[in-house]
């Protein structure tokens, strides 16, 4: 090719097109300004290769390589790690309000102040032994202390419902998204064979983004220019053009590989949001959930084992336990038995005292309890009980322990000086039902006949006054008494343990709001922290990546310039030629 | 560094955010006065604020259980001293009736009196408050002392008196076994002393009259000593209940600083924080509207 005047056509025409790539890469940019992901685009201009003519290297023109996209993938990369933390705190931070929330404590029905009313309210039968208005008082407002137990128990076990369905959502989206990623990775390796394909790369890397919101990854990219995606325990979520799913199984994560092996990654899970929901229901709510248990289970004790050393206004005529036993014929010491306080029976011996109508005692006797394997069992004591005139012992249907009196002859019977705990552990003469702070509930006995609060205690020789208020007395000091509880420790990795700590019921309780409120704040302050570094990496990606108004304005007026040049160039080689045919007329 | 507009409308949009937050929370505080709303305020400050809360509540009903066991202690000591006052007229009735110009009539009318203070002495014994007999023992609702036929006097509570908790560790015997009180049974029987009057007084028996006499003295001082006795443990009850008034003061003026809101720093708090938002609205409208195509 000749450096004619064609040449200078030829470079205008080159130029024309360039500028007019620069044009639409600026539109472009304009266009997706709020394109969340999206990194601006600059065409890459290169001058043509010279051509030597009459001695000398002349220009061709110009050349559009490529369009490159401006990016920091390194950037990209720490930016969606910060992400996946800050999601794992933010969703925390969510649940958390709605836990906090369950232990308001400024509200009139706090259990804290049910606790302490409960404990006035013994006061009050302590001052009127006899009184039925504080005996009815005492029964609702315990109730009512029941019935608050019952309820935090069961908006724990919602969250974690609510937990868990939050899981499936977050699977379905993981699985939604790594599929999409899937397809891209084989379409970018398809397009990258000849260039760059830089929007497909954003929207990949906005849907790596949002996975890594959901879950622990890591990205590797491979020289085709795919993905491979590795989640929580080294399990691979996408490879090239294949996805692997994760499943909901029960409250289990799992992983499905090719063909069909599964592994469960629940407790690799760490990061986003399904490390936030995992930790929270996992280690939050059962760990608050194992001491409001373990709260529950020490307060029906002990208000038990007091209750059970007392005597009502009136003797029983007949009493079923409300503890069953698994097998009639353990050692109800030992946990093969099935009771609930087995750990709490000891060796020791209890007085049974038999009253005729009069009201006097009939008869009486000692029972002895054994609490080591080969020892008392609930067959073995009701046999003993039995043995006893006028009243009769046996085991109901669902192993509990049933005494009555002869009615007919209007005798009764009552218990006194348990220093076995094998009443308390049977349930018999207690105030409370239940053993854990969803079943607990105040003794039936006490419920149809609030004179079974037994405020006094039978006395050496078998006699108990209304006024007497020795028991209720003593049921007021458990108020200050330190007992050892069990408090739990719960970690995904390290599995649940239970320890103990001595505290007074009411210190325990408050301990662990303190201790909710103190993990509420330090969620918050972790979650605050996460953001701050979040949106200081997304500033800088922004920084780098982000397509600037006022960049591009300035490119148009540039690219159109250079245009308007160019097209001046075309209309000069015109009349280069005009001039030329000009000549020959 | 480079600026980019979703640089700066982020920025506007996360501290216009941050702002509000603030307002609301400042403003909340003032609105309820209350420093901790929820948990993570100040979860230290609220565990200590529930045990403070606990600790009032207790306050409140050991001023309840006092407040009682003062009331059985004052039915108490008006009863024993009433009962002082019975035997000190039977005893000025026996130093006349030990006189000997007196004659058999004025005796035997005598004896009609004693009769009639031993019934008085009886029905002291037999004390209520709300309904509770006071020195029954722990049988508060039998009456303890019944006056027989043959002028003997028989007991129906029990041994154990009645207590009140007015602390921690601290309980204290408001009621009364009667038996014990009354010397029931015992050489000292303060009913007998009366029967006896009333019997040497009926037999015309001056030395018995005497032997009488000198028996309420014992009598008395065995009631005076009574009565000294219930007037320490209300002294206690007294002394407790100020010890808890003091308590109650200082752990409210504790809860107070724990919970609430000094109202003066919250306002100014508010104000600051209004000011703030101001400002960045103020700022936010004027940045967004800067552009380049203003000037093309």
């Amino acid at each position: 090719m000749s450096s004619g005047i064609g040449m200078v056509l030829s470079i205008a025409k080159d130029a024309l097109a360039a500028q007019q790539y620069g044009i639409n890469v600026t539109g472009h940019n304009i266009a997706n300004v709020n394109t969340p992901g999206y990194s601006r685009q600059s065409p890459v201009l290169e001058a043509k290769q010279p051509e030597l003519y009459g001695g000398v290297l002349l220009g061709r023109g110009v050349d559009t390589t490529q369009v490159l996209r401006v990016s920091d993938q390194v950037l990209e990369s720490r930016l969606m790690q910060e992400k996946s933390d800050m999601f794992s705190f933010k969703e925390m931070e969510s649940y958390m309000q709605v836990f906090e929330g369950l232990f308001n404590e400024n509200s009139e029905s706090s259990l804290s102040g049910l606790i302490g009313d409960f404990w006035n309210l013994w006061h009050d039968l302590a001052n009127n032994p006899s009184g039925t208005p504080e005996r009815i008082a005492l029964y609702e407002h315990s109730v009512l202390l029941c019935q608050q137990f019952n309820a935090l128990d069961g908006e724990l076990s919602q969250l974690n419902t609510d937990l868990t369905n939050a899981l499936g959502g977050g699977i379905e989206k993981i699985n939604e998204i790594t599929a999409e990623i899937a397809r891209l990775n084989n379409e970018i390796a398809g397009q990258e064979v000849d260039c760059i394909a830089n929007d497909l790369r954003d929207q990949r890397n906005t849907l790596a983004s949002e996975l890594a919101e959901h879950i622990d990854m890591k990205i590797f990219e491979q020289s085709n220019g795919s993905y491979t995606i590795v989640s929580a325990k080294g399990c691979v979520l996408v490879n090239q053009n294949e996805s692997y799913d994760l499943e909901l199984n029960g409250t289990a994560v799992e992983w499905h590989g090719s063909g069909s092996t599964t592994v469960d990654i629940t407790n690799y899970i760490t990061n986003g949001k399904l490390g936030g929901w995992l930790d929270m229901r996992d280690e939050v709510v059962a760990k608050y959930q194992g001491d409001l248990n373990a709260l529950a289970e020490e307060l029906i004790w002990t208000l038990n084992q007091q209750h059970s050393q007392g005597v009502g206004l009136t003797a029983f005529s007949s009493i079923t336990g409300t503890y069953d036993v698994s097998d009639t014929g353990e050692a109800l010491g030992t946990v093969d038995s099935g009771l609930d306080y087995y750990d709490k029976v000891s060796d020791g011996t209890f007085n049974v005292w038999v009253y005729d109508s009069n009201g006097d005692v009939s008869g009486s006797a000692v029972i002895t309890v054994d609490a080591d394997p080969g020892g008392t069992t609930l067959a073995s004591i009701a046999a003993d009980i039995n043995a006893v005139a006028d009243i009769n012992a046996s085991i109901t249907t669902d192993n509990k322990l049933q005494i009555d009196a002869d009615a007919v002859n209007g005798f009764t019977v009552a218990f006194s000086d348990d220093t076995s705990n094998v009443l308390a552990g049977l349930g018999i003469n207690t105030f409370f039902q239940g053993a854990t702070a969803g079943g607990m509930g105040v003794n039936d006995v006490i419920g149809s006949s609030k004179d079974h609060i037994a405020a006094a205690q039978i006395d050496a020789s078998g006699n108990f006054a209304s006024g007497d208020n020795t028991n209720a007395l003593a049921m007021t000091d458990l108020q200050f008494a330190s007992r050892s509880i069990g408090l739990w420790s719960c970690d995904r990795r390290e599995g649940n343990t239970e320890g103990t700590t001595t505290a007074t019921i009411e210190d325990y309780y408050h301990a662990m709001v303190g201790s909710i409120g103190i993990k509420a704040a330090s969620i918050s302050s972790s979650r605050a922290f996460n953001e701050v570094m979040v949106n200081e990496l997304k500033t800088m990606r922004e920084s780098i990546s982000g397509v600037s108004l006022d960049e591009e304005m300035t490119e148009l007026i540039k690219f159109q310039n250079a245009f308007a040049a160019a097209a001046k160039l075309i209309s000069v080689a015109d009349e280069m030629f005009d001039t030329l045919i000009s000549v020959k007329q | 560094m480079r600026v980019t507009n979703t640089i700066i409308y982020d920025t506007i949009k996360l501290r216009l955010s941050k702002i509000t937050e603030e307002l609301n929370n400042a403003n909340t505080v003032v609105a309820t006065g209350k420093r901790i709303l929820k948990l993570s305020d100040d979860p230290v400050g609220l565990a200590q604020g529930l045990n403070i809360k606990s600790a009032l509540s207790n306050i409140e009903q050991m001023g309840r259980n006092i407040t009682l066991g003062k009331s059985w202690l004052a039915a108490s000591e008006s009863a024993m001293s009433q009962v002082q006052d019975v035997i000190s007229e039977a005893k000025t009735l026996s130093v006349q009736m030990a006189n000997s110009s007196i004659d058999d009539s004025e005796r035997l009318s005598a004896a009609e009196t004693v009769q009639n203070l031993l019934e008085e002495l009886v029905s002291l014994a037999n004390t209520e408050v709300n309904g509770r007999y006071i020195f029954a023992g722990s049988e508060t609702d039998t009456t303890p002392f019944n006056l027989e036929s043959d002028n003997t006097v028989t007991y129906n509570g029990d041994n154990y008196a009645f207590t009140v908790k007015i602390g921690k560790d601290a309980t204290v015997e408001v009621g009364s076994d009667g038996e014990a009180v009354f010397r029931l049974g015992q050489p000292d029987d303060v009913f007998r002393a009366f029967d006896e009057l009333k019997t040497a007084l009926e037999d015309n028996d001056i030395s018995g009259i005497q032997a009488a006499m000198s028996d309420l003295d014992i009598r008395f001082d065995h009631v005076a000593s009574k009565i000294s006795d219930i007037g320490s443990k209300m002294l206690r009850m007294e002394m407790k209940e100020n010890i808890f008034q003091d308590l109650d003061l200082t752990n409210t003026e504790r809860l107070s600083r724990i919970e609430d809101a000094d109202i003066t720093e919250a306002i100014l708090d508010l104000q600051a924080k209004e000011l703030a938002y101001q400002a960045a609205l103020s700022s936010a409208s004027k940045v967004l509207q800067m552009s380049l195509l203003d000037y093309m």
